[in-house]
């Protein structure tokens, strides 16, 4: 197309290069991938125990793909790269690929700019359910996922449903209903918490380490499990992007749309949170991904989710295994620390950019 | 209590957060250091003597008294004499049971440990494994000396696994009870690295670790032998304190917001009670924390600052509003402890034991000429305030 | 002033082709929780009308166009939508049927107009794949037919509430049915953007032959642009007819308990009494479709 125009076919003027970026979904969507893997081979390359890129290639070359491109490399050193890098990354990956499609989710249906995936008690519930787990005195192990994770997995679901069942009642519009539910719930979980934290003495550790979040502990059976559910449930939602589109002017307007509110808030709401309860089973709670990465596309892109979802997973996933790289490198800061010093100042500025008279 | 931790609350929670800090112990190390090292290399010696019938000419600090019950020290330590323990067959392959139940196998004589407890780096030089140890975990009061070179590949809360199998390492000695992140140990095993796990929770525990660790690095005869002193160490001190009255002592291991000391059943509690006193504990296996309340109804009748290396002095306890009711602040039955002989599970646990024997019965100074400081409320310990 | 009077094109339901109501409610009750808001509702428009429905608040003039658009399930009576009844039908095919201009509503990300304008065609769209070129043809069509192309790729939550109201008409304009609902439009503009969504919607009524369906506080509004009025009082139809007939002076003192006066302004022609009196078509308000609402 020789010159950009806009929807009535008149020329724009000077589009600027984020008109430019807009109008080329899948420019973006290109330039995503490609950015993908340039982490993907850093961040499996770099590390505390330096591996060359050329080996870090010819490795995951003979391994993942059968193929022999030639390099010399210590058993070792495929052991870091295949056995303790590679998993780390791609859980890393999946699990910022989770964090920003929840988060784009409770977005849309919420209608609020400020919901993260945990907003519904997700976090509370998880952190409640690993502080059982560790008071629990029993070394259960099962398919290498701890007591901590199922039980997290578990309080991250039954949270949500405990919010959802409780916001049913009441006279509140169900949107402002779900969130102040939300609050609440995190809020009593949060206390049960603080109680079981306290009764529980010298296992104060283990639970600090899961709320810190982190990759540590990856393992390729952790992924193989995760994964699956993560990425089904992306997929489901991303097949759902039409309703999802039709919150944007509240939930009446979205039934005058054609959309049927209450299955589809139900299911979307069900999709992303479960998604957030397998992503913090296995990473603890990482902040910032959920809420800033679909803010960020949504500045490019604007608020269609067909273009906001695979995008926000794409760079979602980026940024988190990037973040988890520069944790790794600083030396071995919990990587939610990282996302918040990333995060933090990005979500000041969309405060300052955020126009008031959004509905709760 | 967990031996491995000296619990330095950062919250006002109530129960010990594990040390974070980096509370400046150098001097209070190198002090303890120094009178230790005397015992430690006398141990060390003591180990190395392996299969001779050293009998009572071995001079070892720990003396024992021409009228204490007889020790099987050096019985223990002749090789093809009975003793109390089987002696396994230093040979590889070997498959041990670590503390968690984990069945271990370990194909070869090691030859690159790695330590990830600072009880075990001490262990493993006790044993003369030391030039075997290729990594250890950080340690903010190092012991022994020796190890000061070892590269570190672990801190608190977490281990830099890709270092560990980059370094070719080919046993783990890792801390149970979470001292060490499960999931990092749980990476070494998958990465065929075997990785024993040990976790002490009383005094026979940490014996029966060092015989562990001793049989995993093909060193058993060595650790029985220490393990046999030690109890004779321990024997001489239950006897020296056997008709003793044994007064109620609190050990302190922080007063700095709320007061901590050792909960029910705990490592330290023992350690009091063997120790000849009568301990004072939270009165919850599972809490660390004593209200002042309580403390003072329990009147103390020796208070034991295991936060001594911090900067904290009889005279500053002695001022705490509240406290002066105490029998132990109006006696002045105030000593100080170097709280990581007394607490960690490893070889100068003898020593430990006989300075918190020492501190609760002071009259007992004479009968151990050990190295121990000897510091009496009298004295400020100088070189520990700064 | 304007004063545009319109002949009505139908009379009442009957059609002179015979085709079925496009909306009709027989007996119908509605009510929430306890409260009961309407009471047995009959009602009858024909594709074509343009129709007001008009009463004092709490009368139940919402929760009627709740019951019509099927968010209120009514606890009697009948409802059908172009002679199906609502219960068969899911929320899609009743999109596809009538479409209703929200009132100002508050975004919570930014969204241009052309954006917001594209909401419109979610019933048509395909589901995966989003807009096609009959949907951007559409969209174009309906920013074009309201008089917002000025507006493109402005931030939807920047514009004035009179250009705010123009985008979310655009929208239901695009959603391409041949019901078109709208409830107080008015209620938040001045009188020359009143007067401006007033005048556009007697054009979609009667160049593309869209049914309008407006509930409307403002009676003179209400008479000089609708052709039948539907005066609804405590939950019940008191009235339906043209203007005149519907707002006589007794209504209005029983109704609405103020004095005929201030509905009738001094001066200004009053409703269309006959038919025959209404004149043609015709706004004294230029309007430059292109530049859009000034």
């Amino acid at each position: 197309m020789a010159t950009r125009t806009d929807i009535l076919g008149a020329p724009l003027a000077h589009p600027g290069w984020l008109e430019r970026a807009r109008s080329r979904p899948g420019v973006l969507v290109a330039g995503s991938v490609v950015a993908l893997l340039v982490v993907l081979v850093l961040a499996v390359g770099l590390g505390t125990v330096a591996v060359a890129p050329g080996d870090t290639v010819a490795i995951l070359a003979h391994r993942l793909l059968g193929l022999d491109i030639g390099g010399t490399w210590t058993p070792a050193a495929e052991t870091i790269v295949v056995d303790l890098r590679l998993p780390r990354v791609l859980s890393a990956m999946i699990v910022g690929l989770g964090l920003a499609v929840a988060g784009t989710t409770f977005q849309g249906i919420l209608r609020n700019p400020l919901a993260d995936p945990y907003v519904l008690g997700t976090a509370s519930g998880a952190a409640l359910g690993a502080a059982i787990a560790v008071l629990i005195p029993v070394r259960t192990v099962f398919l290498e996922f701890g007591l901590v994770q199922v039980l997290a997995f578990i309080g991250a679901l039954l949270a949500v449903a405990v919010v959802y069942r409780f916001s049913r009642t009441g006279t509140l519009a169900p949107l402002t209903s779900l969130l102040l539910t939300g609050y609440a719930v995190g809020s009593l979980l949060a206390a049960g918490l603080a109680m079981t934290m306290y009764l529980s003495g010298t296992n104060l550790r283990q639970i600090f380490f899961y709320l810190l979040g982190g990759f540590e502990g990856s393992s390729w059976l952790q992924l193989a499990l995760t994964t699956p559910i993560i990425l089904a449930a992306t997929v489901a939602i991303l097949l759902r992007a039409r309703s999802l589109n039709g919150f944007l002017l509240g939930e009446e307007a979205a039934a005058h749309l054609g959309v049927d509110v209450r299955r589809e808030r139900v299911i979307l709401l069900g999709l992303a949170s479960l998604i957030t309860a397998a992503a913090v089973s296995i990473a603890g709670l990482i902040g910032f991904v959920g809420l800033v990465v679909p803010h960020v596309v949504r500045l490019v892109v604007g608020p269609n989710a067909r273009r906001v979802l695979p995008l926000s997973a794409l760079i979602g996933a980026s940024l988190l295994a990037g973040a988890d790289l520069v944790a790794r490198l600083v030396g071995g800061i919990p990587v939610g620390i990282v996302t918040a010093v990333i995060g933090a100042p990005f979500f000041l500025v969309l405060l300052r950019r955020a126009r008031s008279g959004y509905e709760l | 209590m967990d031996p491995y931790s000296t619990p330095r609350p950062t919250t006002g929670g109530g129960s010990p957060v594990p040390a974070t800090g980096r509370l400046a112990a150098a001097h209070a190390g190198r002090l303890a250091a120094a009178h230790a090292g005397r015992l430690a290399a006398a141990l060390v010696g003591l180990a190395l003597v392996l299969g001779a019938c050293s009998g009572a000419g071995t001079a070892t600090p720990v003396s024992i008294p021409p009228d204490a019950t007889a020790s099987t020290v050096p019985a223990e330590s002749s090789g093809p004499e009975e003793s109390q323990t089987p002696e396994p067959a230093a040979t590889f392959p070997l498959t041990l049971l670590d503390d968690e139940g984990t069945e271990v196998d370990i194909p070869v004589a090691p030859q690159k440990i790695v330590s990830l407890t600072p009880a075990t780096t001490e262990i493993l030089f006790a044993l003369g494994a030391g030039d075997r140890t290729i990594a250890k975990v950080e340690d903010i009061t190092p012991y022994p000396p020796a190890a000061d070179w070892l590269p570190v590949v672990a801190k608190f809360g977490s281990v830099d696994v890709e270092k560990i199998v980059a370094l070719g390492a080919d046993l783990v000695i890792a801390g149970g009870n979470d001292f060490n992140p499960p999931a990092a140990i749980a990476q070494l095993r998958r990465a065929n690295i075997p990785v024993l796990v040990t976790y002490a929770g009383n005094v026979e525990g940490v014996l029966a670790d060092i015989e562990l660790v001793g049989d995993a690095v093909g060193e058993g005869p060595a650790a029985r032998d220490l393990t046999a002193s030690m109890r004779a160490g321990f024997d001489q001190v239950a006897a020296a304190v056997q008709g003793l009255p044994a007064p109620r002592t609190f050990y302190e291991l922080d007063a700095t917001k709320d007061i901590f000391g050792p909960a029910d059943d705990s490592f330290i509690a023992q350690m009091i009670e063997q120790a000849g006193g009568t301990p004072i504990t939270t009165g919850n296996p599972a809490v660390f924390s004593i209200p002042l309340e309580k403390l003072v109804a329990a009147d103390p009748e020796v208070i034991v600052l295991g936060d001594a290396a911090y900067g904290t002095t009889p005279e500053i306890v002695a001022k705490r509003p509240g406290w002066s009711t105490m029998t132990a602040v109006k006696t002045g039955a105030i000593r100080p402890a170097d709280d990581v002989v007394v607490s960690r599970p490893g070889p100068r646990l003898v020593e430990g034991l006989v300075s918190l024997a020492i501190a609760i019965h002071p009259d007992l100074a004479s009968a151990f000429p050990s190295p121990v400081p000897a510091e009496t409320p009298g004295e400020s310990p100088a070189p520990s305030s700064y | 002033m304007i004063a545009e009077q319109v002949a009505p094109t139908t009379d009442r339901a009957e059609a002179a082709d015979g085709q079925a109501p496009i909306v009709e409610l027989t007996g119908v009750a509605a009510a929430y929780r306890d409260r009961t808001v309407l009471r047995g509702i009959d009602l009858a428009i024909a594709p074509g009308e343009r129709v007001a429905i008009v009463g004092p608040n709490g009368a139940g003039k919402s929760s009627l166009l709740r019951v019509i658009t099927g968010t209120l399930h009514p606890s009697a009576g009948r409802v059908t939508l172009a002679g199906d009844p609502i219960e068969q039908l899911d929320r899609m095919a009743i999109a596809r049927r009538l479409a209703v201009v929200p009132q100002a509503a508050s975004l919570p990300f930014a969204a241009r107009v052309e954006e917001v304008v594209g909401l419109g065609r979610l019933p048509h769209e395909d589901p995966f794949r989003g807009h096609r070129p009959g949907d951007r043809a559409a969209i174009a069509a309906a920013i074009d037919r309201v008089g917002v192309g000025g507006l493109l790729g402005r931030d939807a939550r920047e514009l004035s509430l009179g250009e705010r109201q123009l985008v979310l008409l655009a929208m239901a304009v695009a959603q391409a049915a041949p019901l078109l609902v709208l409830d107080e439009p008015t209620v938040h503009l001045d009188l020359r953007h009143q007067v401006e969504t007033m005048d556009l919607l007697v054009d979609l009524n009667r160049r593309d032959g869209a049914t309008i369906l407006a509930v409307l506080h403002d009676l003179g509004l209400a008479s000089h642009f609708f052709p039948r009025l539907v005066l609804l009082a405590g939950g019940s139809v008191v009235a339906d007819g043209l203007p005149a007939e519907v707002l006589s002076d007794d209504r209005i003192r029983d109704v609405f308990g103020v004095d005929p006066g201030f509905v009738r302004r001094a001066g200004a022609p009053g409703p269309a009494e006959t038919r025959d009196e209404a004149g043609g078509v015709g706004s004294v308000v230029e309007r430059d479709r292109d530049a859009g609402p000034r």
